[in-house]
């Protein structure tokens, strides 16, 4: 028997309705571990490479991991993968939440999705009943809509819903899956793909038990890790804010993106604050499944309330964009949520559109009439319904940033910040320079989660010593040992999206390492997953997410970062004077990973 | 009994996932006694324990495999039950809920409640009475046809309307 796995794969043919329920084999999941790791292993081994993103011989991943759903805290999580429309590399996107247990609790590893339906439909499961159902009454409703309609047509509140707003069925390269309303499956395009297929939502119903291996041993280590993590130093602010805590984190350190990364100093932080909001707003904490941490909130302003915003957010629709009106930024957040639209790619298009103004690329006339000054509502509010439903200038923007300066030329790709065509994330990367390096070899494109190398801002300076011998790592201004970190880290947050948990717990709080995963797997699932086969196996991911990154086209000269990064340095504050000196780093990156110079695995 | 400070609950299930490992070594909601409510659209979580009623409606068991414990909890003689349902049934707040042929709610872990141990935040409690405290009549009517979840779902509708309309009087004036 199976233990801490659901047991079986869900293979759902959107085409033919044909549905057909595999055993889950241990000795793949073996060498995948789950989540992240099983999805990109299978578009490895099955996906045709020259596939049209679009198309219906795009497969569509739902993957969780074997300690999802479990007693480790904050095992809330699964990934989303394909071949992303937004970039036409690998795509995926995780998120918490309590859909991820929910598909374990119904017996499933992973749910594999290709073709394409005929009319829109929604995708139900309950246990092993697997069923598609019409959709063409849910079509144009939003998120929130959506997953209501679902809950009362099946009577049942508790059922878990993956849906797509009309973002996604208008195949905004940028559309955002959502899961609890607002846990949002945002990066790569997710929701696009879902659109694509007709599919506006899954539902999943499970009611059924897991199996552990070892139910004491699991419990031990479960407990102490619980006692890791509510006597960690960072427990409070994070409880208390969550990421938001970052907007003033990060303007300390001068790399709080405003004005689209022309400072990374913003004058007016205290009225956009993870502080103000939560003084402000907050009515009260939230979370993702079986976290100890809480760090969601829930909020009501005068015209809107919801879950959230995480700090990409909150930055993409503030200082990033020139707007110091919080109530406004929470309204754009609940809209993007019911549309399913991603925050930060969206942000970056309008980040992009207001400096080409600024500095005289493109005016007005470009853009149908709409005034891109900086921080302007108005502005802003019209062109993301625009976005959604591809009106007007809103459909080069739902192309994302990439294609919208190829569009408008004139020299406006030096404004689009993005990586392999994914854009930038909040987080200045000169004044930070492992995540710069990250941003710049993620394996979905200008991405910080890919390795979240948290670790060079903490300044523990002795234990970068102990770790890897190299006391800069601790240093975030340092370049020098930071391919070292990235290199692990990478790792550890492949790691967290295998199992599945949290990185913001996982990583960032450095609560997780090789061996006390390996217990972890070992008791949870009883298969030899010891500290070495653990790391093999996170390996043989990273290479053969690597390998089919080059198949679609991924060269090393794309291994960088937008220009403004490596040769603008900032102008004030406590990062004043820094780029970051990318191309050293990566090549050291692949050095560390036995890479040829060109960013090949070897054979 | 089991008792709550909703406004601290943020609704992550620690107390579910810790009840459903106490009593079986596994994991999975079905087999939970306490059920965490999620009402995503008005921010209200809910965790829907047994709260030891005045009522005792599930003690009309046909078999007369329910009785009370020294504590107040709810008793199910295994030997007794033949898993009709009733007491599910009759129960006004899906509190008691069958799940492998078995009527599954709270036994208060023998006097030290898991779910109290499992909370971070604080927001669970337990108070040694033995119970009868609670009217749950004016929950019982209409009940009889609805699913458990149906139920605990206009339970906890019910009783997070003050603090919701709170919230909204705070941050809306």
């Amino acid at each position: 028997m199976l233990h801490g796995y659901g047991g079986h794969i869900l293979r759902v043919d959107l085409t033919t309705g044909h549905t057909r329920r595999e055993k889950t084999d241990p000795s793949f999941m073996l060498d995948v571990i789950g989540g992240r790791g099983l999805n990109s292993t299978r578009l490895y081994n099955e996906l045709p490479r020259d596939v049209d993103p679009l198309s219906p011989d795009n497969m569509l991943l739902i993957g969780v991991g074997p300690l999802t759903g479990s007693l480790l805290s904050a095992s809330a999580y699964m990934t989303i993968s394909g071949k992303s429309p937004m970039t036409g590399i690998l795509g995926d996107s995780a998120a918490g939440g309590f859909m991820g247990p929910e598909i374990k609790q119904a017996g499933y590893d992973q749910i594999v999705m290709t073709g394409c339906c005929e009319k829109p439909c929604y995708l139900f499961i309950a246990d092993d009943h697997v069923e598609i159902r019409d959709a063409s009454h849910l079509w144009g409703l939003d998120i929130w809509q959506t997953t209501a309609a679902i809950r009362k047509q099946l009577n049942d509140n508790a059922v878990q819903i993956a849906a797509i707003g009309p973002a996604g069925e208008n195949l905004v390269k940028y559309a955002t899956v959502a899961c609890n309303n607002s846990r949002m499956f945002g990066r790569s395009g997710m929701g696009c793909l879902f659109g694509s297929k007709q599919l506006k939502a899954v539902a999943v119903r499970g009611r059924g038990t897991v199996n552990l291996a070892d139910p004491p041993g699991f419990l031990a280590l479960c407990r102490q890790m619980d006692q890791r993590i509510m006597a960690h130093p960072e427990y409070a602010q994070r409880n208390a804010l969550g990421s938001t805590l970052l907007m003033k984190a990060l303007n300390g350190i001068g790399i709080l993106p405003t004005n689209h990364f022309q400072k990374g100093l913003c004058s007016y932080v205290d009225r956009i604050s993870g502080e103000t909001l939560a003084d402000q707003y907050k009515v009260k904490n939230k979370a993702c499944f079986n976290c100890n941490v809480h760090c969601s909130r829930y909020y009501i302003s005068a015209e809107v309330e919801g879950e959230g915003p995480e700090f990409e957010t909150l930055c993409s629709y503030t200082s990033r964009i020139g707007n110091d009106d919080l109530g406004f930024a929470l309204k754009m957040t609940s809209f993007l949520n019911r549309m399913g639209m991603d925050s930060l790619s969206s942000g970056e298009t309008i980040g992009w559109a207001m400096e080409c103004v600024q500095r005289g690329l493109l005016n007005k006339e470009d853009f149908d009439g709409l005034d891109f000054s900086w921080g302007n509502c108005r502005t802003i509010e019209n062109l993301l319904g625009m976005i959604a439903h591809r009106q007007g200038i809103g459909d080069a923007f739902a192309e994302g940033t990439r294609s919208l300066a190829a569009r408008y030329g004139k020299g406006t790709d030096e404004y689009a910040f993005h990586v392999k065509g994914l854009d930038m994330i909040c987080g200045d990367p000169r004044g930070i320079k492992a995540f710069g390096l990250t941003y710049a070899i993620a394996s979905r494109g200008a991405d910080h989660l890919r390795a979240e190398p948290f670790f060079e801002l903490t300044e523990r300076y002795d234990e970068a010593e102990k770790r890897w011998g190299i006391r800069e790592i601790a240093d975030r201004l340092a370049d020098r040992g930071k391919a070292v970190l990235v290199e692990h880290t990478e790792r550890q947050a492949l790691l967290t999206d295998c199992l599945t948990m949290c990185k913001n717990i996982g990583l960032s709080m450095d609560i997780l390492d090789f061996d006390f995963a390996s217990r972890l797997l070992i008791a949870g699932t009883g298969l030899k997953f010891s500290p070495e086969k653990v790391t093999e196996a996170l390996n043989g991911v990273i290479e053969r997410d690597r390998r089919i990154n080059i198949d679609f086209g991924v060269t090393a000269d794309q291994d960088t970062l937008p220009r403004r990064f490596t040769q603008e340095p900032l102008e004030a504050g406590a990062s004043k004077g820094q780029v970051v000196p990318v191309e050293r780093m990566v090549k050291e990156y692949y050095q560390l990973k036995g890479w040829d110079g060109k960013g090949v695995p070897r054979d | 009994m089991i008792t709550l400070e909703i406004e601290k609950c943020s609704g992550c299930s620690r107390c579910e996932v810790n009840c459903t490992f106490f009593h079986s070594g596994r994991i999975g909601r079905s087999a939970a006694r306490i059920k965490v409510v999620k009402i995503e659209a008005l921010g209200i979580d809910y965790p829907v324990v047994c709260q030891q009623c005045r009522e005792r409606y599930c003690t009309r068991c046909p078999e007369n495999a329910i009785e009370i414990g020294a504590l107040g909890q709810v008793i199910v003689s295994p030997t007794l039950c033949t898993a009709c349902g009733t007491c599910e049934t009759m129960c006004p707040i899906g509190a008691i809920e069958l799940f492998e042929e078995i009527p599954r709610v709270c036994d208060l872990c023998g006097g030290d409640p898991r779910c109290v141990k499992a909370c971070t935040l604080d927001a669970i409690h337990y108070e040694a009475d033995a119970g009868d405290k609670v009217s749950l009549k004016v929950f019982k009517k209409d009940s009889r046809n609805l699913a458990p979840e149906e139920k605990r779902h206009r339970y906890a509708l019910a009783s997070a309307k003050e603090l919701r309309d709170q919230w909204v009087v705070e941050r809306r004036g």
